[in-house]
Formats: structure tokens, C-alpha cells, sequence
């Protein structure tokens, strides 16, 4: 007679457990799309996907688990900030991938699947119309289709994949933006199996977008038609668009203000500072990207990059992004403040 | 009156009546009863017995019946099969034929729409008229139905009138299959009928005259088979050709033209032309007995007397056809085009060279 | 393989008819028969060909395994005072993973192949019917087997029949349980209580202590000895920790 425990967290609310959460964080404008809750709900009623998330007919179907909160970063929300720790910073761009700018990412992604740390890597890909795709990468030839790498500045289930992963593979790599990485945290915290997770890939993120919103501003405002556009940017508070044909479209984010989501409203995490490596642009050049290396595993794939010489090491710029990293909480106060103030805003 | 009638054809009968010494006893205590000796002899009148009872009717029904299932059966050993065996098995199914004929007894006879009703249903009958019209004149002893010196000659001629038949048949049906199946038994109809005629021509030349009694005759010594082996040849491959025999089995394959001519025909009417090529094959064996393995010589019996020619040009012919039977099993189907081709060039040279050969030893013998 | 060029020559071609001609007269006096009249005599099937499916009533748990694995979805199952299954004839392709896939044993193959049914509902055997072997009644005389070899095949006749009613042998199997392997990955969702068709496992709220303090509140779950091992549980767990293990 075998016997085991787990244990029930604390209820806000005299709600179900899902009521707790929609009450605490989506009704709170707290919600900052992870889809950690949804990846876990063992009934798989929770629902992420290019709309908010909702758990429909929750009153009768939510089974009162509690698994949603325990890895929501929402749920008793206290903001990270900060450049966070690192044993190593560099500024690197891969000699055998196109990315975003150096393709770091897919870089150390590469090389841990060469070196045996990892089976699979949970990324991003899209498709034609800029749509996020979410796929597994198995090889590292896998990472040339310049739809895989690249940023796409939408919502992606990641984490639900990721989920799917490590049921299957014991050794999984994770890329994903710094509040998916504090929902791997969150989970690696409260079930084990998580810790199947062996690689936590963070990206530089000020914010993301739902893509019927990005795209529907796009063509509205800017008459931009994204199935022509081959690389999209955000440098210097300019949102950059290039397309087939080498022209290309420049305007300021503070324009997309409207339809940037409240949860990412109220983050202040710029770099990531739960991953186990960091990667973004600002620090570096044109074409290189800025990596902060925080714990060992990470610190051994980028021994090996230098090792074989798959990449082409500079010196970074952390002033640039320990600017940014205030520059976030500076904009992004948590509590926020009400609008009738009209200081800094948020 | 009626006596007086009777009696003249009781002398009509009895004096061309058969002599067979093993059962004159009992032929003589029968013509005592007053109703059965008309039956009797008309039974033993000669005409009477060679048209209808040997080589006539009856024995052609018991040959069918034995043809059929020996086909089946020797076919299915060679091809390491038993053949039909269930319907009588303790005689190993030697009635199928009769069993094939009792269910196209029963079954429905379909005349589909677009058919040419009265050619369709009254063809089948009308075949049968050059069919059998020759066991009128094929002569078996003294046993004769006519008595013609141009017997072969007659039969040839209605040997010759029955591929028209099928190719009518295969018209009447107004299907796609049944005219290919029509067509090339017209293709092959040209391809066998000139060689035969000349091996049939050529056999007339040796023997002097058209009369089967003369051919017989002058097989005394040796069979024609011997005196003449190249329209011996000759005529046992277009004796294949002419009726639908594998390896010639070209108008009516089942696999290539589903059934050919016959393609439409469901009941007794497919009974009908089913029958009608083991008939043909029938008449054409008499005449390849008569013409070349001596007819009816044989050792002479006493005691059978008249019977004896019968009762050996049947064993003979039964014999011809049973080797037939195996060269069923024995050869591939030959494509139409190569029919033509050999027929053309090989099997007309053959016969020509048969027919100088005939000449030449008619001149000697 | 190669394929020799037939030679045209007429020697050759007169050759093969005499070949033709001799084999043909070989076969017609002593002939290679391989024809089997059945039912009179029957051949002598392969060792393992699978047949008729028997259903052991006492070993079966209702676990559905057979019925969820049927590639042909033959196996239907029926109330009786538990679920058990019957087969439909109709649809059975004779694989037999409803045999392999059955946890306990209860499902067995049997070396019946011709089978007879009066009529196409009869078809569906049902569970009662499934329990034994159905009647047998042999017209065969004799057993017939082939020999093939290279270039020869042969028929060989024996006076001896073969038992029918003989069951394939099942290996002998251990119950299993349910067990937990990673309890700290369990999320508390508690479908495998409500899955399971036994109640096997249970439910008890409990307090949770670390060093002595109590920090908060949680449940302890347990397999009880009502467990057969029918595997839903593991099925449903959607963290995938449960597992069946043998109970000694």
C-alpha cells in the first residue's frame, strides 16, 4: 500500500482554484500570457493560444488542484529586476547561424545538443503571415531555417510544449522571454519533473504583443503587409520592419503603446535574471549579440563555443543594459500607478 | 392396310438391315413380337443406325459427355489438380457434363436489350445445321446415311459454313467484346480454311477420288498418315485452329476477350454454343480418321460382324481426341498476329508442299 | 539472375516441344497432386497459427485493454457484473494483441481456425460463449502436410488427426499494482482517484509539516489493496508518474 503527499496551497478567495487566479491575476491586469497555467491544468481546460487567458466553464470543470497557482509569477506577485547575477558576459556573433543579431541562441542551443546536455529544445518558429509556431529542435541542422531563428514579437505557447517535452525526454533546453523563465522557476520549484529542464535560454524583452493586434496596427497604421517582411526589430525605442524587396519601415514603439498588454505593464525583469543565460542586442554591435552567462551549465556550453571557435567573441557594453534595466523599472511601477497621476508613467 | 404397311417397311428395313452375329439371336426372337420388329429394325436399318446411332446422335451425346469430363480431368492432372469430382463421386464425377446440362436447363436464358432478338435466340439453332448435317454422309462400313462419291468434298463445304455462323453471333450480341471475339474468328477463319482445303485437296489426289469407301481402301497397307505426314501436320493444326482449341484459342479466350462471341449467352442458349466446337471438333476427327489413320480397318471380329467399322472409327476418333485434350494443357495461346504470320507463310507453304506430295504419290499408288 | 537468351534455331525449338510433350504425358500418367479435399482430409497447420479466442471469466480485471488495442475494433465489452469482453467474428482479423496486451492472462488463442456460424448475428460470440471452446466436429480422416523444397513440392498423408482442442500456453503472470515513482512531480489533481473503476485509490487531508512546523495544508493519497493492476491511472496521470509494478 504505497502512499504519498502533495500539497494544497492557500486560497485567496472562496472560489475554485482557477476563480483564484482569474480574480488575483487576469482580472487584476497581472496576467502576463506564460501559459505555464495552462500547460499544467491536468484537465487541459485552461487556454492560452492569441487571446487572453480563460478557462471556459471553469465553475463546473476546474477540478480544484491548485496547480495553476503554483507556478503562476503572478500569483503574490514581487517584481525581479536588475541585471541579476553572472559569471561571465561576452559579446558574440555565431559563424554558422543566422539569427536575430549574432544568433547566440541558437548558438549555445546547438552546442548543447552537440555535447550531449540536452535531447530537445523547446523554440519559436513562424509562419508565412508571422504567426508563432511553437517546434521542438532535435538537430542542430534544424536551426538554419531562418523562419526558426530570428525574434518574433508575439505570443508563443511555449511552455505547454515544453510540458509535452519532458514527459517524453530527459533533457530538454528552454528559450523563452524573462516571465516564461520565472514560470520554469516557478515549476522546477514546486514539481520535480521539471527539473528535466536543464538549460534555461532567457531573451532581452520591454514587452511582446498579441499578433491579431501587432499585425491588424501594422496594416492599419502603417500599411504594412506582414507576409513581405523578412526580419523584424526593435532598437533604439524604434520598431524596424524590413522586407523582401530591401525596403524598410521605421517608427517609434512609444506608438504601440495602446496595444501592448497590461501584464507586461508591470514587469520589470529585462534580463531575464532567473535564466541560466541571458541574450539580447543591446550591448553589442550590429550583428552580435550581448551574452550574460549565470550559472555553470551555461558557463560550460559557452567554454566549449570558444573552444571550437563557432562564434566570434567582443567585449559587451553592460552599461547599455544595465541602462535598460532601470530604464524598465522607471516605466513599469509596481503597484502602477493610477492614471490620474501624471508623473513618470507606466 | 395397316399390316400391308407395316409389312413393306418391315422388308424396306430388313433389307438393308445390319449384320451383327453376337445378337442375331436375340434380333430374331424380337422380329417374332408383332409391334417390337418394326422398331427393331428400323433400329438395325442401316441409314437409320449410322445417322443417328453410330456415328450418328447417340454416340455424338456420349462422346460430348465423355469429352467434357475427360478434358477437365486429364487438364487438371497435369496441372496437378483433380478436376470435377464431386458430382458423382464414387465414378469420380464422370456425369459433370450431364450436370452442366441439367442447370442451363434452369437457368435464365437473358436476352438483353440492345441484342438482335431473333438472331441472338435462333443463331445458336441455326449453327447446328451445317454441324451435323455431315454425319449424314460420313459412312462407317456399311453402315452410311448418303451414299456420295463426293462425301469429303461435301463435308468440307459444311465445315466451311460455320465460322460465318459465329461471326454472326457475335454480331447479334451488339457488345464490344462479342465483335473482337467476332472479328477474329474472322481473321481466323481466313487463316485456317485455305490450308485445310489444301490438305484436304491434296489427300483427294493421292486416294484418286472424294469417296471415303476409296480412302479406306487404299489405306489397306498403310494409313494415310504415313503416305502423305506433311498433310498429316497440316491438318492436325488447323484442325486446333478451326475449332477455338488452345494453343489457337483465339476468339473465345477468357482472358483476353472475355468469352469472345459468346460473351452474352446465359442458359440453354450457352449450353447450345458451348456444344457447338466440341461438335465441329467431332466431325473434323471423323474426317481426319477417314482421311488418314486408315477409318474403320481393323481386326475383323467375326462375331461383331457390320459392327466392327462402327464400333472402330469410334475408337479411333475417341482416341484422336483425347490426344487433343492434351495438347491443351500442353502449349501457350498464340497471339493473333502470329497466328496470321505462320499461318500465312509457314502453314500454306506446308500444305502446298503436302499437296505436290499428294500428287506425286497419287501418280505412284 | 540472369535471363538466357532463347535460342530460335528449329533444332531447338523441336527440342523444346519434345520436352513439352514428354512432361505433359509424364504428369498425365503420374502426377505431382497437391490438391487437399477438404474437408475429408485437413492440412496440418503451422504451430502458433492464431484461432478462436477463449476468455478465462476469473482473470479478467476490466482493465479495456483489449478492447482499446483491437486494431479492428472487434472486441466489444459487456456488462455483466463487471465488463468483460466478447469478440465479433465479422471484424476479427485473428492478430491476437488482445491476447498479448491482457495483463492477467484471461484472454488465450486457441488452435481453431474453421470456424462455422448459422447465421451472420451469431458472429458476435458473446462473453458465455467466449468461456469454452465451441463444439468440434471433425469429417477428416487424414492429415495432410506439404513438403516444399526447391524443385519439388510434395504431399504427404498421415492417418493421424490433430487434437483441436488444445489452448495455447499462456506464461504465467504476476499481478500488478499502481505505484508512484517521482511523488514530488504529483500536482494534486486527483484524476487518478477518479479514473480508477475499483476505488482503489483514496483520499486523506492531511497537514503539512517541515522541521516539526506545520506550513500549510495538503491531502495524502493511497493505493489500496483494491487495485488490480488495470493500468487507467496511469493512463491518466497528466504528469505521467504512475507506473504498474509487481506485487510480490
Amino acid at each position: 500500500m504505497q502512499e504519498w503527499q502533495f500539497v494544497v496551497p492557500e486560497k485567496k478567495h472562496k472560489k475554485k482554484f482557477f476563480g483564484n487566479l482569474k480574480t488575483e491575476v487576469i482580472d487584476a491586469k497581472l496576467c502576463c500570457h506564460c501559459a505555464a497555467c495552462a500547460a499544467i491544468c491536468p484537465v487541459y481546460g485552461i487556454t492560452a493560444g492569441d487571446k487572453p487567458i480563460d478557462f471556459p466553464n471553469w465553475v463546473k470543470d476546474c477540478v480544484d488542484c491548485g496547480a495553476c497557482i503554483k507556478v503562476c509569477p503572478r500569483w503574490e506577485y514581487k517584481p525581479l529586476n536588475g541585471i541579476g547575477n553572472y559569471v561571465e558576459a561576452i559579446s558574440a556573433k555565431s559563424r554558422r547561424f543566422r539569427g536575430q543579431d549574432g544568433a547566440m541562441v541558437s548558438e549555445i542551443t546547438a552546442t548543447a545538443l552537440e555535447m550531449g546536455l540536452v535531447e530537445k529544445a523547446i523554440f519559436v518558429s513562424r509562419d508565412e503571415d508571422w504567426r508563432t509556431k511553437v517546434i521542438t529542435i532535435r538537430e542542430p541542422s534544424q536551426l538554419y531555417d531562418r523562419k526558426v531563428t530570428g525574434t518574433k514579437y508575439c505570443y508563443a505557447d511555449s511552455i505547454p510544449a515544453l510540458k509535452e517535452a519532458i514527459l517524453s525526454s530527459k533533457a530538454v533546453a528552454f528559450v523563452g522571454t524573462p516571465c516564461m523563465v520565472s514560470a520554469v522557476r516557478k515549476m522546477q520549484k514546486s514539481f520535480k519533473k521539471f527539473e528535466r529542464v536543464k538549460l534555461v535560454i532567457g531573451l532581452f524583452c520591454t514587452e511582446n504583443f498579441y499578433h491579431h493586434q501587432l499585425s491588424e496596427f501594422l496594416l492599419k497604421h502603417k500599411g504594412v503587409d506582414l507576409m513581405k517582411a523578412t526580419k523584424t526589430d526593435i532598437k533604439k525605442g524604434k520598431f524596424i520592419v524590413r522586407f523582401i524587396d530591401g525596403s524598410r519601415i521605421s517608427f517609434p514603439v512609444k506608438e504601440l503603446e495602446e496595444i501592448i498588454p497590461s501584464g507586461c505593464k508591470v514587469c520589470q525583469d529585462f534580463s531575464a535574471i532567473e535564466s541560466d543565460v541571458s541574450v539580447g542586442s543591446v550591448g553589442s554591435e550590429s550583428g552580435f549579440s550581448t551574452v550574460l552567462v549565470r550559472t555553470e551549465i551555461a558557463k560550460a556550453i559557452v567554454d566549449k563555443i570558444k573552444e571550437k571557435g563557432t562564434a566570434e567573441i567582443k567585449e559587451p557594453d553592460l552599461g547599455a543594459v544595465q541602462k535598460l534595466c532601470d530604464y524598465k523599472i522607471k516605466i513599469h511601477p509596481y503597484p502602477p500607478k493610477k492614471k490620474e497621476e501624471k508623473g513618470e508613467k507606466g | 392396310m395397316i399390316n400391308e404397311i407395316i409389312a413393306t417397311l418391315i422388308e424396306i428395313f430388313s433389307s438393308n438391315s445390319m449384320q451383327i452375329p453376337l445378337i442375331q439371336p436375340l434380333v430374331d426372337y424380337l422380329m417374332e413380337i408383332p409391334l417390337l420388329n418394326i422398331l427393331v429394325a428400323l433400329i438395325l436399318w442401316r441409314p437409320f443406325f449410322a445417322v443417328v446411332i453410330m456415328p450418328g446422335l447417340i454416340v455424338l451425346m456420349l462422346y460430348l459427355l465423355y469429352i467434357v469430363w475427360f478434358e477437365r480431368k486429364l487438364t487438371a492432372r497435369i496441372q496437378w489438380r483433380v478436376g470435377p469430382l464431386e458430382v458423382a463421386r464414387p465414378i469420380r464425377g464422370a456425369i459433370q457434363a450431364l450436370a452442366d446440362g441439367l442447370r442451363y436447363f434452369f437457368q435464365e436464358a437473358i436476352v438483353h436489350r440492345d441484342a438482335h432478338r431473333p438472331y441472338f435466340v435462333q443463331l445458336p439453332i441455326l449453327a447446328f445445321i451445317p454441324i451435323l448435317l455431315p454425319i449424314a454422309f460420313i459412312p462407317a462400313g456399311n453402315a452410311v446415311g448418303i451414299k456420295t462419291p463426293y462425301a469429303i468434298q461435301l463435308i468440307v463445304a459444311f465445315l466451311a459454313l460455320i465460322p460465318i455462323t459465329i461471326i454472326a453471333i457475335g454480331w447479334a450480341s451488339n457488345n464490344r467484346f462479342a465483335f473482337v471475339g467476332s472479328v477474329r474468328e474472322a481473321l481466323m477463319y481466313v487463316a485456317y480454311e485455305i490450308p485445310f482445303i489444301i490438305a484436304v485437296i491434296s489427300m483427294i489426289y493421292l486416294y484418286g477420288s472424294g469417296d471415303p469407301y476409296v480412302a479406306v481402301e487404299k489405306q489397306s497397307l498403310l494409313p494415310g498418315a504415313i503416305l502423305n505426314p506433311i498433310a498429316f501436320l497440316v491438318f492436325l493444326i488447323t484442325m486446333l485452329m478451326a475449332t477455338s482449341r488452345l494453343p489457337f484459342e483465339i476468339p473465345e479466350a477468357d482472358q483476353e476477350i472475355a468469352f469472345g462471341p459468346f460473351v452474352e449467352y446465359s442458359g440453354m442458349l450457352f449450353g447450345l454454343v458451348m456444344v457447338l466446337a466440341y461438335e465441329k471438333l467431332y466431325i473434323m476427327a471423323l474426317l481426319f480418321v477417314i482421311l488418314f489413320l486408315g477409318g474403320w480397318n481393323g481386326i475383323y471380329c467375326d462375331l461383331l460382324g457390320d459392327l466392327n467399322a462402327p464400333l472402330w472409327l469410334f475408337i479411333k476418333t475417341i482416341v484422336v481426341i483425347s490426344i487433343l485434350a492434351i495438347v491443351r494443357s500442353m502449349y501457350a495461346r498464340y497471339r493473333i498476329d502470329q497466328t496470321l504470320r505462320y499461318s500465312f507463310s509457314w502453314l500454306i507453304a506446308f500444305s502446298i508442299v503436302a499437296l505436290v506430295v499428294g500428287v506425286v504419290a497419287g501418280w505412284i499408288v | 539472375m540472369k535471363v538466357e537468351k532463347i535460342s530460335r534455331s528449329p533444332i531447338a525449338e523441336l527440342k523444346r516441344h519434345v520436352d513439352v510433350i514428354q512432361e505433359a504425358f509424364k504428369q498425365a500418367l503420374i502426377p505431382d497432386r497437391i490438391t487437399i479435399e477438404y474437408p475429408r482430409e485437413r492440412r496440418k497447420y503451422p504451430d502458433n497459427l492464431r484461432g478462436f479466442i477463449v476468455l478465462d471469466k476469473s482473470k479478467c480485471i476490466s482493465c479495456f485493454r483489449c478492447a482499446q488495442i483491437c486494431p479492428a475494433n472487434a472486441i466489444q465489452m459487456g456488462f455483466y457484473d463487471n465488463f468483460y469482453p466478447s469478440v465479433d467474428y465479422t471484424k476479427c482479423i485473428f492478430c491476437h494483441f488482445c491476447v498479448e496486451s491482457c495483463p492477467t492472462g484471461a484472454l488465450s488463442g486457441s488452435n481453431l481456425h474453421d470456424m462455422a456460424f448459422k447465421s451472420l448475428e451469431d458472429m458476435k460470440v458473446k462473453t458465455t460463449q467466449m468461456m469454452r471452446l465451441p463444439t468440434i466436429i471433425r469429417e477428416d480422416k487424414q492429415t495432410v502436410e506439404y513438403f516444399v523444397t526447391k524443385r519439388e513440392w510434395r504431399l504427404v498423408r498421415r492417418k493421424e488427426l490433430e487434437d483441436l482442442s488444445v489452448l495455447r500456453i499462456i506464461p504465467k503472470i504476476k499481478p500488478k499494482r499502481a505505484f508512484c515513482e517521482e511523488p514530488e512531480s504529483c500536482l494534486g489533481c486527483r484524476q487518478c482517484m477518479e479514473v480508477c473503476p475499483h476505488d482503489a485509490i483514496v483520499m486523506e487531508r492531511c497537514e503539512v509539516t517541515l522541521e516539526g512546523e506545520v506550513v500549510g495544508k495538503g491531502c495524502i493519497l493511497k493505493v489500496t489493496e483494491k487495485c488490480v493492476g488495470c493500468g487507467l491511472c496511469v493512463r491518466q496521470c497528466p504528469m505521467k508518474i504512475l507506473t504498474l509494478k509487481e506485487v510480490e
